[in-house]
């Protein structure tokens, strides 16, 4: 029994083990975090970022990144909005969210897979175009008087938030597409090593396109269900989402060297800033100090991350650098070789 | 080391004497500057207009107003910039401005101590400046056109003295720190409404960065935590909704209070509707209007100094519908 126990690998269940603490404390501190409205609400709270946040994921793995999230979220969920005010027909207003984040997706991943710019560069600069874009569409103004447009957002089916809902759905298609197809083991393989991923046979362009493509349609949803929670299409929405976005895979042990990410991590991650939140505003500890509190848990969860995962790296593939000349990774995680092989956290 | 000791005494007497060749000063800014009193008339005056950011909705509807009343004078060309609600980038528009040598400058602060010096730098290169929302205090000349954060606060407060029942308990939202408008306007709460109704009590105080989106997530938490919320009391009108998002439906905040101020489409609907309170305008048209008016009077010689105010009218839901006309009127609500 007890070598069956020491056989379980503590650090590969390490940050749902601080969620647990978080949790276990937040509900110490508040006798209001554990009721069921309460939770619901956290849900509710964490269902936009955490969208974003596999989006985000999917891209890290993939050795990319996506800076325009916020602002191409508030750009799809005022199009949703606009739609929907001149149609009344919600089916049409969510696909053309999505559209208008695949769109913008799609234009990064020609710039990135195609002409192979920097991702940070290319989505740097479709975060301004989208943000004009919508600002030009609005002329700064708020769309309001949305009528059942914010059912999505607010509406319940039985006792379930209907945003909370979308989540779980999405959070098991996410899994699915990451651990039961090809393009999820392309994926990880494409950011554990690029060249010896290429070298195997994988379409990398193809891969990065399918990416993005995937990002597009979860920044398009995430951008539905903002816009109808808050009840207006809001052309300002979503600044420093793509940052927040980022931070959740970060917590949950997704390396920004590529390669190394799980879904239900991510979750996590999101579910650790959701609560910290949340249990900060219930006891009334302000803003600054709320700050203070999650850049230390940030730093703190991959810090600790890291060193649980400290000396597990030793069978590492050394990776390829651009000239093929073969370098040690970076921080102590493990590289994926080619053909999928990946790190759980 | 006789040498360097020379080289270096050498160097100190060639600053001293290239320090009082010039007399000593230092200014700062661009030294190409004007005199006012040498203006000449012009078939056409360039007139610069720097927003504090087109991104906050107010501040893009005051742009719009500002756009389409300098259409009504042949002789003035308007051009907008944006401060995008950065000190820095604010202070470089206002550079830009003088280095381009525009007849007059009209400026939205984002931060009127920031902004100071470079507003100074305007009006002693002999440039037509004018303050608008709010006006920039400490300036040697200069103009300006105003919507006080303070008074806007203030009216919206003092009508909260009767309305807001007995020992009743209110939470607070903020602007973003530091922001002048939003501490101008807090400034009034305090001492309008809670330096007198000591009896009221703030069991939740934040800052919600003027949106609606983290405005609701506040108050869904802090309606959790406290089952007892009589009023919300916003600095912007935009919070104020977010908040009303987060207790829509909830039977055991029916009837809650809800204070703003700006006067947005949003709020007059809201309070047409009976959910939120009251909140007081700032009527960009009024403002864009009097700036343009002011500016022309300027440049042609009209009048050498401007300082004027709007109103500050307050909203509640027995005149919400005027309002409701007025952004028909403007566009800004379409049904």
């Amino acid at each position: 029994m007890l070598s069956q126990l020491k056989r379980i690998d503590v650090s590969r269940y390490s940050i749902y083990v601080i969620l647990l603490v978080v949790v276990v404390a937040a509900s110490l501190l508040s006798e209001n975090f554990l009721s069921s409205d309460n939770i619901f609400n956290v849900l509710r709270q964490v269902a936009v970022i955490t969208i974003l946040a596999y989006g985000a994921m999917t891209l890290i793995i993939g050795g990319m990144i996506d800076l325009s999230a916020g602002a191409v979220m508030a750009f799809s969920g005022v199009v949703s909005v606009m739609v929907y005010k001149s149609t009344s027909n919600m089916l049409i207003a969510v696909l053309a969210a999505v559209l208008v984040g695949v769109a913008c997706n799609l234009v990064s991943a020609f710039l990135v897979a195609s002409l192979r710019t920097p991702a940070f560069i290319v989505t740097l600069g479709m975060m301004l175009i989208a943000r004009g874009a919508v600002l030009e569409l609005t002329q700064g103004q708020n769309v309001l008087q949305l009528g059942d447009f914010v059912l999505i957002g607010q509406g319940n089916l039985g006792w379930l938030p209907i945003p909370v809902l979308i989540l779980i759905v999405v959070t098991l298609v996410i899994w699915y597409l990451m651990n039961q197809t090809r393009y999820g083991r392309s994926v990880y393989a494409v950011g554990g090593n690029e060249e010896a991923a290429r070298a195997a046979g994988i379409p990398v362009e193809r891969v990065k396109y399918q990416a993005f493509l995937v990002n597009g349609v979860l920044v398009g949803i995430a951008g539905v269900i903002f816009m109808s929670r808050v009840n207006a299409g809001l052309p300002n929405a979503g600044v420093g989402y793509e940052l927040q976005a980022i931070t959740a895979p970060i917590i949950g042990g997704t390396s920004f060297s590529g390669g190394v990410g799980t879904v239900f991590g991510t979750l996590a991650g999101a579910l650790i800033v959701g609560v910290l939140g949340n249990i900060m505003n219930l006891i009334g500890i302000g803003s600054y100090v709320q700050q203070i509190v999650m850049g230390a848990i940030i730093v703190v969860a991959v810090a600790y991350d890291v060193f649980s995962k400290r000396g597990k790296a030793k069978t590492t593939i050394l990776k390829s650098d651009a000239k093929g000349e073969t370098v040690p990774p970076s921080g102590g995680a493990t590289a994926a070789p080619p053909g999928g092989a990946r790190t759980a956290s | 080391m006789k040498s360097l000791t020379r080289k270096i005494i050498g160097i100190g007497a060639a600053a001293a004497v290239a320090f009082s060749l010039a007399g000593c000063a230092v200014t700062t800014g661009n030294p190409t500057g004007g005199d006012s009193t040498d203006r000449e008339a012009k078939d056409e005056y360039r007139v610069a207009y720097i927003a504090r950011a087109q991104a906050d909705s107010f501040a893009a509807w005051l742009a719009n107003e500002m756009k389409s009343e300098a259409e009504k004078y042949d002789d003035i060309t308007l051009e907008v910039f944006d401060g995008q609600a950065d000190d820095e980038i604010e202070n470089r528009m206002i550079e830009n401005a003088i280095a381009n040598r525009f007849d007059a400058v009209i400026i939205q602060a984002n931060n009127a101590d920031a902004q100071l010096p470079y507003i100074q730098q305007a009006i002693d290169a002999g440039i037509v400046t004018i303050t608008t929302n709010p006006r920039v205090e400490g300036l040697t000349g200069g103009n300006s056109v105003d919507a006080d954060p303070y008074k806007q606060g203030a009216v919206v407060a003092e009508s909260a003295l009767e309305a807001i029942p007995e020992n009743a308990k209110v939470v607070v939202l903020n602007g973003p720190a530091g922001n002048f408008h939003s501490t101008a306007r807090r400034d009034a709460w305090q001492k309008e409404f809670f330096d007198k109704r000591t009896d009221v009590e703030i069991v939740a105080e934040d800052i919600a960065n003027w949106n609606k989106d983290e405005a609701l997530t506040l108050m869904e938490d802090w309606s959790l935590a406290n089952p007892q919320i009589d009023a919300i009391i916003s600095m912007n009108d935009n919070m104020a909704a977010g908040a009303l998002e987060a207790v829509k439906g909830k039977s055991a905040f029916d009837g809650i209070l809800a204070y703003g101020v700006d006067g947005t489409p949003e709020a007059v609907l809201l309070i047409k509707d009976g959910t939120m309170t009251a909140t007081s305008l700032q009527n960009a048209r009024e403002l864009a209007e009097l700036n343009l008016k002011a500016v022309h009077d300027l440049l042609t010689g009209a009048e050498t100094e401007v300082n004027t105010d709007i109103g500050n009218p307050l909203i509640t839901v027995d005149n919400a519908q005027e309002y409701i006309d007025l952004y028909k009127e403007a566009g800004l609500i379409t049904e």
